[in-house]
């Protein structure tokens, strides 16, 4: 299983994304609608607050987190419950799990090409435009490096979660049903519809130490240097927490995912 | 297939509201009988549903724990807000969830089977599909509005149960023509799924006040992309009784052009469809 195979599915899915090229333009262009109106909504909520900081959060901070928030979940949203359903009901999967590769890492190779892409396309200039914009208001240093770490960390934390979904699916055959609740689960816990730094404290204890935190709310407070992470020793429980769920998520979506392959019923193909 | 259509209505020339009645009772029968044998998946799904709205209560929660009011709107009226377009949202959940698929059909072919019935193509195809779960977000949209009805102290007399219906049914016919009119993009884009996708997230804001908006992102949400009508302008109807706004007033008229523009555009991408036949 060398690099060379792996970077082949990658090459293939940087490909396959460039090939909906309208559908990407629109796709950013509906985003930034979707950020102005974001941005309107927060900018009416602090107008009416009456104080600049809620929270440690100033409306440059909000803004920033829920923008940026929204490119990561752009570039971090995969379909693979919805590939493998498909997959599942035409028959494809056989084909998928005959080829000489793990069948996990085919799917999260296979995926990196339109993660490739999405991030050059969504979240960079995103990041860009915002740096422009606050003028200064998101430090760069040290923090540019952990916070590409942390992403890579979030990337894998959030395939783990998609394949144990994807897997349950199996078992249920329902798929929207299934999909539905990992999406409101995410986006509410990890901070990506509100920053997790406005949640009331008895429930943002225990929301802290889950792992969808892991995905939106830690990359995005090592960037911007919040609570505490503009020191190493603010950013290293941090990242222990990502590694962590990386590391139970993997071990336990794969031992599941092996044991759940042998009860494939695929109708036709 | 137009000139079979017109012999077929010359042949039958009652075609009223009791015919497609009794049609659309047929093939919900059958709807529901072929999603009974997936007891798993309702359930799952009907669970889902109420998950989405669960959590878009929390996120209210959190936001009014940390502020007390949005452009001059209480928790309370937000909350009417948010009931009023729950249930504004369930018809085009229940009735029109078949767009959804319009993509998939159209791409493969199997679209074609609906052009050759002797009635309505829309509503043949919309028809097909009822979902079941929609009622779930019905069930917590008016638990919601009732909530806030209380709290906020409207009396109940004939005419606000009135309005309520009315405005109800004119917010709904919007989120309607938004969904039909996307779906009916793949008619012309290939693999056109994502401006659903974005409509459906846009709707999210339909149950803030849309007053929040300004310049020209206020004339496109109202006029062009029209959630602003999905809660905010009809619920001002009941919140603001003594003070109603003109465009309130204008809302059913525009819920019914806005309506029958995009069944024109639907019907225009289903001939289109004919002409290239596949």
């Amino acid at each position: 299983m060398n690099l060379r195979k792996r970077l082949a599915l990658t090459r293939a899915g940087i490909m396959e994304s460039l090939q909906y090229r309208l559908g990407t333009a629109v796709t950013l262009f509906a985003n930034l609608i979707y950020l102005v109106l974001v941005y309107f909504l927060w900018r009416a909520i602090y107008d009416s607050a009456g104080t600049d900081v809620v929270n440690g959060m100033t409306f440059t901070d909000t803004m920033i987190y829920l923008i940026l928030a929204t490119a990561l979940f752009n570039f971090l949203e995969m379909f693979v419950v919805w590939d493998m359903s498909r997959s599942i009901q035409s028959g494809k999967i056989i084909l998928d799990l005959l080829k000489p590769m793990k069948f996990r890492s085919y799917t999260f190779w296979s995926y990196s090409g339109s993660h490739v892409v999405l991030f050059t396309l969504t979240f960079i200039p995103t990041f860009v435009v915002v740096m422009i914009v606050t003028n200064g208001a998101i430090p760069m240093g040290i923090n540019l490096l952990y916070f590409a770490i942390a992403t890579v960390i979030a990337l894998v934390v959030n395939f783990s979660m998609e394949m144990i979904v994807a897997t349950i699916c199996l078992y249920t055959e329902s798929t929207w049903g299934i999909n539905i609740v990992k999406e409101t689960i995410v986006l509410l816990l990890s901070g990506a519809s509100i920053p997790l730094a406005f949640f009331p404290d008895g429930f943002k204890t225990v929301v802290d130490y889950l792992p969808f935190r892991a995905v939106y709310d830690i990359p995005l407070t090592i960037l911007l240097e919040k609570n505490g992470a503009d020191t190493i020793e603010g950013i290293l429980p941090m990242f222990g927490l990502q590694l962590a769920w990386a590391l139970i998520l993997t071990v336990a979506g794969t031992l599941f995912w092996n044991h759940a392959v042998r009860k494939i019923t695929v109708n036709g193909g | 297939m137009n000139e079979s259509a017109s012999v077929n209505t010359l042949k039958k020339p009652r075609r009223g509201f009791g015919f497609y009645a009794r049609i659309y009772r047929k093939i919900l029968v059958q709807d529901l009988k072929s999603k009974m044998s997936y007891r798993a998946d309702f359930v799952i799904s009907t669970i889902g549903m109420i998950m989405t709205n669960l959590s878009g209560f929390v996120t209210f929660l959190i936001l009014f724990k940390n502020f007390p009011s949005i452009n001059g709107w209480d928790y309370h009226h937000m909350l009417f807000l948010y009931g009023f377009s729950l249930i504004a949202l369930t018809p085009v959940q229940c009735f029109f969830d078949n767009n959804w698929n319009l993509r998939f059909q159209v791409q493969s072919g199997d679209f074609i089977k609906y052009c050759f019935r002797p009635i309505n193509v829309f509503f043949y195809f919309m028809s097909e599909v009822f979902d079941v779960k929609g009622l779930g977000q019905l069930a917590f949209g008016i638990g919601t509005l009732v909530y806030a009805w209380v709290h906020i102290g409207i009396p109940v007399t004939p005419l606000v149960m009135l309005k309520l219906v009315l405005f109800l049914l004119t917010a709904s016919l919007f989120m309607i023509a938004i969904m039909n009119a996307a779906a009916a993009t793949c008619f012309w884009i290939v693999g056109s799924g994502y401006v659903m996708v974005i409509m459906f997230r846009f709707k999210d804001f339909a149950k803030y006040p849309s007053n929040i908006f300004h310049g020209v992102f206020r004339i496109l949400f109202t006029f062009v992309i029209p959630i602003a009508f999905v809660a905010y302008y009809p619920s001002l109807s009941i919140l603001e009784a003594d003070n109603i706004p003109v465009l309130t007033w204008c809302a059913p008229a525009l819920g019914v052009l806005f309506f029958y523009l995009s069944y024109k555009f639907w019907m225009l991408g289903v001939r289109k469809y004919d002409f290239t036949g596949s």
